[in-house]
């Protein structure tokens, strides 16, 4: 039998090195972006928006987008996948096919600021002031946008993180909702003793609440990660607090030793089985389970040990591009989208917040008394992922599902960590990818 | 029969030679091209070539130069010369993905080449229902990845998924399997090898298809033992499609991406965690760009060097 090879060593190699080439070209490959620059055909105003919510809210977006006609110019929609969203975005504004205003990223607009991509939008906020939008935005949302620059951004939605409750494993737990971290404690006990978590999180794959939920706490009890200067902060007192506050309800298995694990799903899946009855969420999650009885509901905001209540908010944003048509028109599409935005909640196909009061006080956004809570009691009191400093950058971006967050959750949910050593380690991965 | 007579016989069959049989070289096959045919193969190469160079070529060269220059997507910073190589090479998570890259592919290698070989070998038998039963042994590898890890999720994620509630059960606890790092790893490569071993009995079945039975009749009539003839004679004239199947599958295994980061993200704590989630990671998450192209580019170099060794083992392999 012959086997003679029909080809040789040196096509062998190049063969070999071409799929072996497959990483090299998914690290540097490029995007999906295949129209033209910032303006579409015909000069009009390319708007490129992220699936917030069901595809419904797609449709209305795309025809809100398409209603627009200032500035002597049309607009044109289309939706970006969150799936390697920040590669598409990148590859498109390198090849000038990127959009010339988009929503995207909560820390995008900062990101891109930093390549000297984004157009600023003062002249959008001098606008908003003459026509009275500026007036309406909840207290604190837009001055975390302002950089030296200017304006990098203009918040239109909220992602808030509160703690939510399901009365009915309280009220079979015999004990109380949790006012305090004492009462979580307690709670969590008596919860345990009827087969149930009192504090749901998880950090498997793809899900961030884990993450959002060590900076809820160490923000809840007047820490962060950053300081007011908004410079790395980790090693503060009251991080370490909230840690160790965390690492006991791990040791206590008053959070689900399995949750490490769980994706978004798996959790949801816990809080619809009635697997666990308090934690942080975002807003809507009893409509995100399907809960039509009331029993799943916001809780008030919860006191640190030092009295402090606070709460985590993620202000999506929507940002204008250097390569537009036409400023004037990429500006006049974001005070045109932003007027229109509330069809998006009088037509409830949007879970997010509002930014807008008036928005707030829609008969249809106001008939849920969740809603309603959080806009009372957990919006005012808000920190953002810079806490405890104020102003936004491009750095959160690494923060927010960055490989040192995750680690640092996932050290923390397994329990086989001290808060200082898994706050050095946090501490260390932060630092390194930041000084680059 | 002596075992003189055996060794010859089973040396022969090795060679896939029928009793008494005669060799089936084929020789020299080398024949000197003229000058123009020649020129006719480079013009008909031509197209090909050039896409080649800028499917590949341009993004290689690109990927060059983003690893030794520092800045992001979209702006390539200042030349570092191997600066970002350094950084990678000295980082303990570069080392420890290595680490679990190298278990997880000769894991995923070996096991769905054993499982595959054992299921092939058992297809050669005849069971009833043979053609249904393939089809179904197909499904893991024909199932799109998101599919089956969603699968794989509700089967061992929560104390209350199905296996879980099996060892509990049973009395053995409620093992954790994405939420302990030992287990995780070991859930990781058991899925792959799951997904893997279809292809492999495909490679294995081919392979077998191609051997002629009369080798195995002589062996019989040389009285060599089931295992004798597994070992002498089936695993030698396989060996050079074996050889192609793990070159493939070890590729397969280190650029695997889903695989791993649908069921664990390369969690917990980095336990999953690969080379080629490292380079996403670094490249998406912290935005790195160097230095994540510099994992994709020490990868495909190690790539390269275990397609070598393998390729050489094909070569020896051959029979002339």
């Amino acid at each position: 039998m012959s086997t003679q090879t029909a080809f040789s060593r040196r096509n062998f190699l190049g063969l070999t090195a071409a799929a072996a080439s497959v990483p090299l070209l998914a690290a540097c490959g490029g995007g999906s972006a295949t129209q033209g620059g910032g303006g579409a055909a015909g000069g009009a105003v390319k708007f490129w928006d992220m699936p917030w919510a069901a595809p419904a809210y797609n449709d209305a977006a795309k025809k809100v987008t398409e209603g627009f006609s200032g500035a002597n110019s049309k607009a044109s929609y289309q939706l970006i996948q969150w799936n390697n969203f920040y590669q598409t975005f990148s590859s498109a504004i390198a090849s000038k096919t990127g959009p010339a205003v988009s929503t995207g990223g909560g820390f995008q607009a900062f990101q891109f600021d930093d390549q000297g991509q984004i157009a600023y939008a003062d002249n959008v906020v001098e606008s908003m002031k003459k026509n009275g939008m500026y007036d309406d935005f909840l207290p604190g949302l837009l001055e975390p946008f302002k950089s030296s620059k200017g304006y990098v951004a203009i918040p239109w939605q909220l992602s808030m993180r509160v703690f939510w409750y399901r009365k009915s494993l309280f009220e079979k737990a015999g004990v109380e909702a949790p006012k305090d971290w004492a009462s979580i404690l307690e709670s969590g006990k008596a919860l345990k003793k009827i087969g149930v978590f009192g504090f749901a999180t998880g950090s498997g794959s793809g899900n961030n609440f884990g993450n959002h939920a060590m900076i809820q706490m160490m923000a809840n009890n007047g820490g962060g990660v950053f300081g007011t200067d908004g410079q790395l902060d980790v090693m503060n007192d009251r991080n370490i607090e909230a840690v160790e506050f965390l690492l006991e309800l791990v040791s206590n298995g008053i959070i689900d030793p399995a949750a490490v694990g769980y994706t978004s799903e798996n959790l949801d899946a816990d809080w619809k089985g009635g697997k666990v009855a308090f934690g942080p969420h975002a807003t809507q999650l009893d409509h995100r389970v399907g809960d039509k009885t009331s029993d799943i509901v916001v809780a008030s905001p919860i006191a640190g040990p030092h009295g402090d209540k606070h709460g985590l908010v993620f202000a999506n944003n929507i940002m204008m591009y250097t390569n537009t048509p036409s400023q004037e028109a990429s500006e006049a599409f974001v005070e045109y989208f932003l007027g229109q935005s509330k069809t998006f909640w009088q037509q409830k196909l949007i879970n997010a917040l509002p930014v807008f009061k008036s928005i707030t006080e829609l008969p249809e956004f106001a008939a849920d008394p969740n809603n309603v809570k959080i806009v009372k009691e957990w919006q005012p009191i808000a920190k953002t992922f810079a806490a405890q400093g104020t102003t936004l950058n491009g750095s959160l971006a690494a923060l927010d599902g960055g490989q040192a967050l995750n680690q640092f959750t996932q050290t923390v949910l397994t329990g086989k960590t001290d808060a200082k050593s898994a706050l050095q380690a946090f501490e260390s991965g932060l630092k390194s990818v930041l000084k680059k | 029969m002596s075992s003189t007579t055996t060794s010859s016989g089973l040396a022969r069959a090795r060679k896939g030679l029928a009793p008494g049989g005669s060799g089936g070289g084929t020789g020299n096959r080398k024949s000197k091209l003229s000058a123009q045919t020649s020129r006719t193969f480079f013009w008909l190469l031509l197209p090909s070539v050039i896409l080649l160079v800028l499917i590949h070529g341009y993004p290689l060269f690109h990927a060059g130069i983003q690893a030794t220059h520092d800045g992001n997507l979209i702006q390539t910073g200042s030349f570092v010369g191997l600066e970002n190589f350094q950084k990678v090479l000295s980082s303990p998570a570069f080392w420890k993905a290595a680490q679990f890259t190298l278990l997880f592919t000769i894991v995923g290698v070996f096991g769905s080449w054993a499982v595959g070989l054992g299921l092939a070998l058992l297809l050669r038998t005849k069971i009833p229902a043979g053609g249904t039963f393939k089809v179904l042994l197909l499904l893991p590898w024909v199932v799109p990845i998101v599919v089956s890890s969603t699968a794989w999720n509700w089967l061992v994620a929560t104390p209350d998924s199905l296996i879980p509630s099996i060892f509990r059960n049973l009395g053995l606890g409620t093992p954790l399997f994405l939420a302990d790092p030992t287990l995780a790893a070991v859930t990781v490569m058991i899925f792959k090898v799951w997904v893997s071993f279809p292809f492999m009995m495909m490679m294995t079945s081919a392979a077998l298809a191609s051997v002629d039975t009369t080798v195995y009749e002589a062996a019989n009539m040389d009285g060599a033992s089931r295992f004798q003839q597994f070992t002498q004679i089936t695993l030698p004239l396989i060996a050079r499609s074996t050889y192609i199947s793990w070159i493939l599958m070890t590729i397969f295994c280190v650029n695997d991406f889903p695989t791993i980061y649908l069921l664990t993200g390369g969690g917990p704590v980095d336990a999953t965690t690969s080379l080629v989630v490292l380079a996403y990671r670094t490249v998406f998450q912290d935005f790195a760009t160097g230095p994540g192209v510099a994992i994709a580019f020490l990868m495909t170099i190690t790539l390269v060097v275990v397609s070598v060794i393998l390729y050489r083992q094909i070569r020896k392999s051959s029979v002339e």
